[in-house]
Order: structure tokens, then C-alpha cells, then sequence
């Protein structure tokens, strides 16, 4: 017994010496290190996206620190999974905030989750600038610690507004889709509403369950109605099929139109092909937008990652420019004083202008215009408005049977 | 009319293929009592088989099938075996250790796939992934009419296989009664290999028939878990006949329910029916028949 046990003590104790040390070590690193939190879906259904913003997350960081941090700091990002389940982002923020006692927190893809987050940093007091959710109400509950930098849901489609308004008058029908969760449904009402304003007839408006295999049933009822429009509010792969399957059953409105999201990613195209052609959608960014460092920006991921990002991409990036820029300016590195920098924001980032204002319902939420896309000749030409296009725009879409 | 029509085509076509993810699943359980909750995580494997054979060397995804089916086979054979076999003999406070296990391995298959081919979403175009033919109005998807038959085919194989063949009629008599089975000088433990290869096959069949016209990611296999779970238990557990009854029933709750109810609640349909038939038709629809 006894042998056993010396056996067992003598590496117990370098063990724990050893322990010992390394802690000591890391805490006098700590003190020369910001810790910011930054949550997002790293694995699950929304990964890929997750995926995508954590590396613009972490090649703005990497500038950032290569110019010498913040206040001769370092920034620390500290990546927690979400798994893009409202609970598991919530326990995730939770150990960012208690655990790692992070003085700022960022991310936030997926409305539901995101939803579920802001509610705990509130509650904390650590202030969170949210890049991606974007249902209406996460900046409309007059929470002082949550700011947003992409416009909400319902202001995707303001391009599309104008657009149906000076070119395609004769658009009287339509049809919404929407996948049923907090991010389709709360763009769904909003671009329902903003119809009746614009004199439009909403004759169908159908939720689905994402993921699903067969749109056929939903298509064949869109298309009994024969809508002049289909507006669609999916992400990437329910967007594929649903094309794929609108060719298939010869569905011809005058213009599909994408609510953002997965109408302007490169699998859409790679997934549906030449059902993509013709597509509108409403964009928040796409490479050719008329901000400083955007093209830099899609040229230096492209080269570091050897793959296309797009708009959630861009908005990690600049949403790390914001925070690296409200720590600079932060009296103390104390979530109160990072806030207070945080609403006095005024930045210019790949993604737009940044300012945090109050309109309407909402409050500490950035304004930035949206843009119209189209895809043509398995290219995303932005066609509207025309100041910034880089294609003239193609109304009326062609029927499927007389495409070559 | 049309509305109806497309609706009834577009639920059978994806009955279909629900079938043939329902029946290995469906001999699983019957054969073994447990429920195999990788067994969409396998489809995703057999997919992804199939997306790298195209993707590298241009082989058609049904070329694949004789691919991917052998090698699901021994990859299910091998789990078995190696992982599942071994718990029977260990005496544990669970006595669903298997079932646990499954779960274990759906989750090791999904990450392997993440390490593999990344988060990032993966279709197989073909030159028919998109064609279509019409009957009057309604509309057929090459790709997904071929599926249908394929799926049919391998049913009645397997329906063929379990009643004529000496391995198939082992494997019935062990689902009936293992320890009976036993007595009469079955290898049981080489009947649950060869079982779960076949389910695996199987499930691997669907998968090589579904890619041309869905997509693939790592996290694909869960849905297709709970849909082949719910087959099963609409079909009756261990019922080739009850299977396909189930998928298809499924199938076309789907499509009226996407029609006439809303898309939305396209999950929540299937469930409802599975809740039913628990309460109504425990046993499911192997009740009514007598296969």
C-alpha cells in the first residue's frame, strides 16, 4: 500500500508545483491582456456562419494587435460556443461574464440566441454589441447595455421599397415565405406592414420549418395564387431549394426576391446554379459597397482562408474595429466606462458608418442604407440603388421555359 | 385538382425514401431492441461518401450506391461488433447502455465529419438534380421519381431476402424470440452484425438518393434520426410492411399538412400522428397486417 502511494505522491506533487507555476504565470500575463467575450455558433445547424465571423473576429484582432493593441494591451478574444441554441448561449455568456469576467461582449448570430444573450448582459451590466441577430426587438426593450451594428430585420428590405416603387410599379400580388423561427417571423410582419404601405396586396404568407426536404407543397399552393412577387426570408440552404424547386414546378411571379440572409452567399449559387439567375435580394454588404477597406477586406480573407466571406464576415470585422475603438477611448477598462465609450461611437468601418442613435422604438441601434443584388450570370451584381450598382438591374424575370 | 395531385405526388415520391431510412432502423429494433439513435448520423456518413466520390473522381451518385452501401455495411458491422456486442456482457445499473452508445457514436461520426469536410454546407449537382418531367400540371423530379424506385427495389429485396434467404429467416427468428433462436443453433451475435450492416446499408442507400437533391453538413443526421424513429414506430418495430407503410404515411402527412395546414408545422404533423399511434395503435401498423 504504502509503495503505492509514494508511487502515486511524488508525480501528485510536481503535478500540483507544476500547476502552480503555469497559474502564476498566466496571471502576470493577464494584466497586460483585455479580455473581450465574443459569442457565437461554432457547431450545429448555424456553423458555417459562426465559422465564418470567428475568423474575421480573429484576423481583426490579429491587426489589431499587431498595431500594438489597445492602451498597450493586448486583446484577448475569448470564443464561446452558442451551438445556436437560445440555452447554451445563454450558459455561454454567463461563463464569459462570471467566469472570465470579459469587460465587453460581441457576436451574437441568430436572433433567438441572440434574443436569449442580450438578457443576461443587461442584467450583468457588461455591455454587448450585437453584430448579426437582428429581429426588431433586441434593441427596442431601452436595454443601456446592448448596442446593435447591423440594421434590424425589418430595414433589409428598404432597397427593395424604392425599387418597387420608381422600376417594377406593376408588382401588385405577393407572396411571403418565411422560415418559423424569431429572425423570419419578425421580418416577415415588418415587410407584411411595409406592403400595405406601399399599396401592395399580401395574398399569402407561409412560415416554414427550416431544413425541410420538399418545398414542393408550399411552392404548388404560391403558385395557385400566381403572385406578382415572392419575397423569401430563408437561410442559404432553404434558399437553394426553394429556387431549385420553384424551377421545378415552372413557378414564374414577375421578381423573386431574397430577403438578405442566404439569397447573397456564394453556396446559394453553388448549390442552386442557374435557378439563382434573376434572384433579387436585399443585401446589408457585399464586396463592391461604397465603403473604404470592404474590397481590402473580402481580398485579405480570401487570401488568408482561401474562401469567399460575405456580409456576416464583414460585419465580425467591423464589429471588432467598434470594440477595439471603444476600449481605446474607455476612461477604465470597467464594463461601465467600455459602455459609455461604446455609445459615444463614431467610426467608419468596412461595414458602413458606425453611430449608435435612438429612432422610432429603438435605441443604441447603428443606421445603415441597404442595398438591392441580383445574380447574373452566376455573379451578385448590386443593381440598386443606381448610384452604387455595378450591372443595370433585369425586370421583368423571364419565364423558366424561355431561359435557354 | 392540380393543388391536390402535386400534393399526393410530392408526398409519396418523399414516402418513398422515408421507407428505406425507416427499414434499417426498423430491423435494428427488432432484431436487437434497441433503438439506433446514429442511425441518421450513418445516412450523413453514406453522404458524404458519396459527395467525396463525386467531388474527386466525378463518379454519379448512383454509381456510388455500390460504393457507399458495402461501406456503410462494414462500417455498421464493425460498430456492432466492436462497440455494441461488447455491453451486453457488462452488468450496469442502465440496461439501455446500447441505446446510450448509439448516441455516443452519432456524435463522434458528426465531428469526425466537421474535422473532415468543415461546418460548410455540401450538395452534389448532377445533370438531373433538376430536371423534371410533367403529367398534365403536375410536376415529377427525375431524381427524386428514380429514388422512388430505387427505394421500392431495395424494399422488396429486402422483403425477399428476410423471408426466402437462410440468414434473413435467422435474423426473423431472432427478432421473435432470442433466446428460442438460440436453442436452435442461431450465432446470434453474428445475426446482430450482419443486422446492423444491413440496416446501415440501407440507411446508406437513402442518403446516395437524397444528395442530388438535398444538401449536406455535418449536423444533417438528427433530423433523419427522429424521422426514421417515428417511422418506426408508426410501421411497428421489426416490420419491413410496417416501414413502409410508416414512411409513406409520413410522407404524405407532410405534404397535406405543408398544403392545406402550413409548412410551418411540418415537424409537428409527424409527431402528432407518432403520439396517436401510441396512444391508438401501440404496436403500429404491423397490428393490422400480419407480416
Amino acid at each position: 500500500m504504502q509503495k503505492y502511494f509514494r508511487k502515486l505522491f511524488v508525480p501528485a506533487v510536481a503535478f500540483t508545483m507544476a500547476g502552480l507555476l503555469f497559474s502564476c504565470g498566466k496571471k502576470a500575463d493577464e494584466g497586460n491582456k483585455i479580455k473581450v467575450g465574443i459569442v457565437l455558433p461554432l457547431t450545429g445547424k448555424l456553423a458555417k456562419f459562426g465559422e465564418i465571423e470567428k475568423k474575421s473576429f480573429l484576423m481583426a484582432v490579429d491587426e489589431i494587435n499587431a498595431a500594438g493593441g489597445v492602451k498597450g494591451k493586448k486583446i484577448d478574444l475569448i470564443i464561446e460556443d452558442t451551438t445556436g441554441k437560445p440555452d447554451v448561449g445563454r450558459s455561454a455568456i454567463e461563463k464569459l461574464i462570471t467566469q472570465d469576467k470579459v469587460v465587453i461582449v460581441g457576436g451574437g448570430y441568430s436572433s433567438s440566441v441572440t434574443w436569449a444573450t442580450i438578457a443576461v448582459a443587461q442584467k450583468q451590466r457588461v455591455p454587448f454589441l450585437v453584430n448579426t441577430g437582428s429581429a426588431d426587438k433586441i434593441t427596442e426593450q431601452g436595454w443601456e447595455y446592448i448596442f446593435r451594428l447591423n440594421p434590424p430585420v425589418s430595414e433589409y428590405p428598404s432597397a427593395l421599397a424604392s425599387f418597387l416603387k420608381t422600376v417594377a410599379k406593376d408588382v401588385k400580388r405577393v407572396a411571403i415565405l418565411h422560415e418559423n423561427s424569431l429572425f423570419g417571423q419578425s421580418g416577415s410582419k415588418k415587410f407584411e406592414k411595409q406592403c400595405k404601405k406601399l399599396g401592395l396586396n399580401v395574398i399569402l404568407k407561409e412560415g416554414y420549418e427550416s431544413g425541410a426536404v420538399d418545398f414542393k407543397p408550399l411552392l404548388v399552393k404560391v403558385k395557385s395564387k400566381n403572385p406578382d412577387m415572392i419575397y423569401m426570408i430563408s437561410y442559404v440552404m432553404d434558399a437553394s431549394l426553394l429556387m431549385r424547386q420553384s424551377k421545378e414546378l415552372n413557378l414564374n411571379p414577375k421578381l423573386f426576391v431574397g430577403g438578405a440572409a442566404g439569397f447573397t452567399l456564394p453556396e446559394f449559387q453553388k448549390n442552386a446554379g442557374d435557378a439563382t439567375e434573376y434572384v433579387f435580394s436585399a443585401t446589408l454588404w457585399t464586396p463592391s459597397v461604397p465603403y473604404a477597406g470592404a474590397k481590402e477586406y473580402y481580398d485579405k480573407f480570401m487570401k488568408k482562408y482561401n474562401s469567399p466571406t460575405e456580409y456576416h464576415g464583414a460585419e465580425a470585422y467591423a464589429a471588432m474595429y467598434v470594440i477595439a475603438d471603444a476600449l481605446k477611448r474607455a476612461k477604465a477598462l470597467t464594463p461601465k466606462d467600455v459602455r459609455d465609450s461604446l455609445a459615444a461611437t463614431n467610426l467608419k468601418t468596412v461595414f458602413g458608418p458606425v453611430k449608435f442613435i435612438s429612432y422610432g422604438k429603438k435605441t443604441q441601434q447603428n443606421k445603415l442604407p441597404t442595398f438591392l443584388v441580383q445574380w447574373q450570370k452566376g455573379k451578385l451584381e448590386t443593381v440598386w440603388p443606381k448610384e452604387v450598382s455595378t450591372k443595370p438591374y433585369q425586370y421583368p424575370t423571364p419565364s423558366w421555359n424561355k431561359r435557354k | 385538382m392540380d393543388v391536390f395531385l402535386q400534393t399526393l405526388v410530392a408526398g409519396i415520391l418523399k414516402g418513398g425514401l422515408y421507407s428505406l431510412i425507416g427499414i434499417g432502423m426498423s430491423l435494428i429494433m427488432g432484431v436487437m431492441g434497441i433503438i439506433n439513435l446514429a442511425h441518421g448520423q450513418l445516412m450523413m456518413v453514406a453522404m458524404y461518401i458519396t459527395f467525396a466520390l463525386h467531388h474527386f473522381l466525378g463518379i454519379d451518385p448512383y454509381i456510388s450506391l455500390f460504393i457507399a452501401m458495402p461501406a456503410l455495411f462494414l462500417l455498421g458491422a464493425l460498430i456492432q461488433k466492436y462497440t455494441l456486442n461488447p455491453l451486453l456482457e457488462v452488468e450496469s445499473i442502465l440496461p439501455e447502455n446500447q441505446v446510450l452508445m448509439t448516441v455516443g457514436i452519432g456524435m463522434v461520426l458528426t465531428e469526425i465529419a466537421r474535422f473532415i469536410f468543415s461546418s460548410d454546407y455540401k450538395s452534389v449537382k448532377t445533370s438531373y438534380s433538376n430536371a423534371t418531367f410533367f403529367i398534365g400540371e403536375i410536376s415529377f423530379s427525375i431524381a427524386l421519381v428514380i429514388a422512388f424506385f430505387i427505394a421500392v427495389g431495395f424494399t422488396l429485396l429486402m422483403f425477399w431476402f428476410l423471408l426466402k434467404t437462410d440468414i434473413g429467416r435467422s435474423i426473423r427468428a431472432t427478432a421473435q424470440d432470442k433466446d428460442a433462436a438460440l436453442l436452435m443453433g442461431v450465432n446470434s451475435k453474428r445475426i446482430t452484425t450482419i443486422t446492423f450492416g444491413l440496416g446501415s446499408a440501407l440507411v446508406a442507400a437513402a442518403g446516395t438518393l437524397l444528395i442530388p437533391i438535398y444538401y449536406l453538413f455535418p449536423d444533417i443526421g438528427g433530423p433523419f434520426t427522429r424521422k426514421a424513429f417515428v417511422i418506426t414506430i408508426l410501421g411497428g418495430l421489426g416490420s419491413t410492411v410496417g416501414a413502409i407503410f410508416g414512411g409513406v404515411t409520413l410522407g404524405l402527412a407532410e405534404s397535406f399538412g405543408a398544403t392545406y395546414i402550413g409548412m410551418a408545422y411540418d415537424d409537428m404533423i409527424g409527431l402528432i400522428i407518432f403520439i396517436l399511434v401510441l396512444l391508438f395503435l401501440p404496436g403500429g401498423f404491423k397490428r393490422l397486417t400480419k407480416v
